[in-house]
């Protein structure tokens, strides 16, 4: 069991930039936790605090039940792997790897043995002589993790790992690090702050702003029900779209109204939006969930809008439609057949099933 | 750059070179002349006979001197690089309350015009009983080379990623495994740079070795080739081959590692 | 006990002996030798007795009133000045010339720098030999025996050994500045050498694309750029200037008339030959004053930009 606690967290440094405010969460153990937000949130700060490599300045950290707060790194039992690897330049791959073990006085034999085998794991067996300075960024990152793994610690800590790659390699090393949980079975708290990486390994993902925890989640919750805008318009890509509107009554039910807009909000929204009538609020839709009318083959009433192509990106597998509506910008990502160009009228379909609405106050969602 | 314009460049490196080049020739050729062909109508010219008298008279001279001064500089040296190496790492690394007032503090004596404590200096080294040794002179090059040192060395452990220090303690390291088993192995280079630099200034020193040893026999070889001067008689062939001789060590290490020292140099110079 | 706070509570232990040793061998005997010279101490015996007696600025009001301690000042004054124009204006135009990539400047640069690894007494011992002016027109030595042997009998001169003055400048100084610019200059050339590496070619190329000539490049966007290595070569220079003490000891001594004295060789002749211990600190002080008037602001400002950055 490696379970890791954070029970009202906080970090201020003595400049007084107070980096993580009050942050609470369990990340269970062999779960797959990722720490994701713009830089500057905290998530480093966060995980730096995991490792005792950052002093907490309030609350309590508790690694498998015990308060570990005053313990040094080393008597944690945790590995980290740093964005920039530092991978010790003077000593060949092995020792790298065989440093920690060497240092806790493990018997050679056993020190051999685990070294090759996480060397194997991580198909960099035939480096094992040669000195950092002479590998590839991905072969340095390959080390970096297996000087991790021989340790068999109880949490692994990852600070951006993976953004030190090229695009290609970025992919390839995603899937292998997801593949390394399964087969490890570890406990791993992973910070990014691409939501690709988040999205793609992720058990639970804890989205930060400022320093504030915005919303922990499965990869679908955050996705699907994020629980304010910040985190609404931070997962996906293109984001998601926002308009400033208002709900009306009328028509045989309620509607999202602005310039240009006038869509009718599904039956099974329209509790929940009772209090907002005749109110501002900040309407929310994907780009993937809006279609060009002229293409879309599935049923559909009361949910069409029409606005001026500003430009539009073919990207192959679809189109972005970057449209203006009525002072406000949308964009659409359709599919590629559509005959929308640059300087034309298109009329767009909503899927209205999917919309968000947050309150223009609180940005928080109330659907 | 046009072909005259570069013919014009070397023109006056050409000229310039000469200008560095004159105090060596002299030295060298008098140097290598008897003392009955030194003479100064013909100071100028080539040696008509190689003789290696300057050099044999300078050497027995010297040669007691030139021990002392091996004696004093290689422990001073080797001391007061790693004394800066030490305090270079817990500036750079172990960021503790004021220490950029410590720093600073210490950065100070760099500067100060070494006549400003030497009076006190002295009378302390009486006091202990140390006065006119060469202990003495070790002692003080190794305290007024830390800050020098200690310079050089945060400066070099800055450019180091604190990450390699903070996977270590991970890793399972204390301090001291940080500090001997990863700090110091990539530590050659720094260790390179100042002990050039740290060499050359002890070897060259004459204020300190000129006060606080005043038996002749203990002192350095700048003194020394000081004193040659002041004889009734300057044999001047001598008195050049000594100035060669005591700028041999130092020279040797320039040439032998030129790019180090020069590193030395700019890295004495605070920030750049 | 946490353990950034035991981190860094080591690093003060580990600075600890060395901020001692520097607090007393720097501060406390500066101390001391302020404490000196406001004393009585002025001969063997008084010092012999132990008995301080305060004195109060006397010591400084008789250095101030000695003829020899203002003709220091002044030639400090122009040996600095001199000193450093020569040295940063040949330091520059050396790392110009060197910096253009011509072929063999290594050997150059080595060259122009080997002089910074060889002692002032080394030097000062030649240098002294060459500028010595021997009885010229007809006997005459070193570099005037190199004029008239080159036809330039014109050019000889008493070197060291004059005793003219311009104003308050005593001539005299030349040769021991031409011997500081020879040893120092090179040094400056590194300094400046790096500053240049440092200029990313894109920004020259920018400057050539937008047409500007390399007379312009250099004034406009070199210079401006060099900016902070001027400053640290003039800081450099200047604090050795004021304390220089080899050199003048073993090249020329203080000459006649004084003409080639500076303070630390008359402060070394106060305390170590005439034992007036008490003027011999005075003087010290006054040099400790100078060099931290151009050395703290500096120490102030660098770190402060360590810090920031």
């Amino acid at each position: 069991m490696a379970q890791v606690v954070l029970e009202n967290i906080d970090k201020i440094y003595p400049n007084g930039f107070h980096a993580v405010k009050n942050a609470s969460f369990t990340i269970e153990d062999k779960e797959f936790c990722v720490l994701l937000g713009p830089s500057g949130c905290g998530k480093t700060t966060t995980l730096r605090m995991i490792a005792g490599l950052e002093e907490i300045s309030k609350g309590t950290l508790k690694i498998d039940g015990k308060v570990v707060n005053d313990v040094e790194p080393k008597d944690r039992d945790i590995a980290f792997v740093f964005q920039n690897y530092a991978l010790y330049p003077h000593m060949t791959v092995y020792d790298n790897m065989a440093f920690g073990l060497k240092l806790r006085k493990f018997p050679k034999e056993e020190i051999d043995q685990r070294v090759k085998n996480a060397a194997k794991i991580l198909d960099i067996a035939h480096l094992l002589d040669r000195k950092p300075k002479q590998l590839s960024g991905g072969q340095r990152q390959r080390v970096a993790v297996g000087r991790a793994i021989v340790r068999d610690p109880k949490v692994f800590l990852f600070d951006e790992p993976l953004s030190n790659l090229d695009a290609k390699l970025r992919v390839q090393m995603r899937s292998e690090l997801k593949k390394l949980h399964h087969r490890l079975d570890a406990t791993i708290v992973y910070v990014t702050h691409d939501q690709v990486e988040a999205m793609t390994m992720a058990d639970k993902i804890v989205i930060m702003k400022d320093g504030v925890i915005q919303q922990i989640g499965s990869p679908y919750d955050v996705y699907f029900k994020p629980k304010n805008k910040f985190v609404a318009g931070f997962i996906g890509t293109p984001p998601m779209n926002f308009l400033e509107a208002k709900v009306v009554k009328g028509d045989g039910g309620l509607w999202i109204s602005a310039e240009d807009l006038k869509v009718k909000i599904p039956k099974e929204f329209e509790e929940k939006l009772e209090s907002y009538i005749d109110k501002d609020i900040i309407f929310g839709i994907r780009p993937e969930n809006i279609h060009d009318k002229s293409i879309y083959k599935g049923e559909h009433t009361n949910d069409v809008v029409k606005g001026k192509v500003d430009v539009a990106e073919p990207l192959g597998s679809e189109t972005l439609l970057h449209v203006t509506l009525g002072g406000q910008y949308l964009v659409a990502k359709v599919d590629p057949t559509t005959t929308a160009r640059e300087g034309t009228e298109v009329e767009l379909i909503l899927e209205m099933e999917t919309m968000h609405v947050f309150d223009k106050e609180t940005e928080l969602a109330v659907i | 750059m046009t072909k005259t314009k570069l013919i014009i460049s070397y023109i006056i490196l050409i000229i310039i070179s000469l200008f560095f080049i004159t105090p060596f020739y002299v030295t060298l050729i008098t140097s290598f002349k008897s003392l009955n062909e030194v003479s100064i109508a013909t100071m100028w010219n080539f040696p008509k006979h190689f003789s290696l008298e300057g050099f044999i008279g300078a050497y027995k001279k010297l040669a007691p001197n030139m021990k002392n001064s091996f004696y004093l500089t290689i422990p001073a040296t080797i001391i007061s690089a790693v004394l800066g190496s030490i305090n270079g790492f817990a500036l750079s690394k172990l960021k503790f309350k004021y220490s950029n007032l410590i720093f600073a503090l210490i950065l100070f004596g760099m500067f100060i015009p070494y006549q400003s404590v030497l009076f006190p200096l002295i009378r302390f080294f009486q006091k202990i009983g140390l006065y006119g040794t060469i202990h003495a002179l070790i002692i003080i090059h190794v305290i007024y080379g830390i800050p020098i040192t200690t310079l050089m060395f945060k400066n070099y452990y800055e450019e180091i990623p604190d990450e390699l220090i903070e996977a270590a303690s991970i890793d399972g390291a204390n301090l001291y495994d940080v500090y001997t088993k990863v700090l110091l192995p990539i530590s050659i280079p720094g260790f390179v740079v100042v002990a050039i630099w740290q060499f050359t200034n002890i070897w060259n020193e004459f204020l300190f070795a000129v006060t606080v040893t005043n038996n002749p026999a203990k002192q350095p070889i700048t003194v020394a080739l000081v004193n040659l001067a002041g004889s009734q008689v300057v044999e001047w062939n001598i008195q050049m081959a000594g100035a060669l001789i005591a700028a041999l060590p130092t020279l040797i290490v320039y040439i032998a590692l030129g790019k180090y020292f020069i590193r030395g140099l700019l890295a004495g110079s605070v920030k750049g | 006990m946490s353990v950034q706070k035991n981190k860094s509570r080591m690093g003060f232990i580990i600075i600890l002996p060395s901020l001692i040793l520097i607090g007393i061998f720097v501060y406390y005997f500066i101390f001391w030798t302020i404490r000196t010279s406001f004393s009585n101490w002025n001969s063997f015996s008084s010092l012999l007795r132990g008995v301080y007696k305060y004195v109060g600025f006397r010591n400084y009001e008789r250095i101030f009133m000695d003829p020899r301690f203002q003709t220091d000042l002044w030639n400090t004054l122009f040996f600095t000045l001199f000193f450093i124009l020569g040295s940063v204006g040949l330091g520059l135009f050396l790392a110009n010339l060197i910096d253009k990539g011509i072929k063999g400047s290594r050997f150059f640069q080595n060259l122009f720098l080997f002089p910074m690894a060889i002692s002032f007494v080394v030097t000062g011992t030649v240098w002294s030999w060459i500028f010595a002016p021997g009885n010229f027109p007809n006997d005459p030595q070193g570099l005037n025996l190199l004029f008239k042997k080159l036809g330039l009998e014109k050019l000889q001169w008493m070197w060291y050994t004059s005793s003219e003055s311009i104003g308050h400048f005593n001539l005299a100084l030349i040769a021991v500045i031409i011997a500081a610019v020879w040893q120092m200059s090179g040094y400056i050339m590194a300094m400046y050498l790096a500053g240049l590496k440092a200029i990313p070619e894109e920004i020259l190329e920018a400057a050539r694309v937008d047409g500007a000539n390399e007379r312009y490049i250099f004034w406009k966007i070199k210079m401006p750029l060099l900016k902070p290595i001027t400053l640290s070569a003039m800081i450099v220079l200047g604090h050795v200037s004021l304390k220089i003490f080899d050199l003048i000891y073993a090249m020329t001594g203080s000459g006649p008339n004084n003409v080639t004295d500076v303070p630390a060789i008359y402060m070394f002749e106060l305390t170590f030959r005439s034992n007036k211990y008490a003027m011999g600190s005075a003087i010290s002080v006054i040099m400790l004053l100078m060099v931290a008037v151009i050395i703290i602001p500096y120490l102030y400002s660098s770190l402060r930009r360590g810090v920031s950055s």
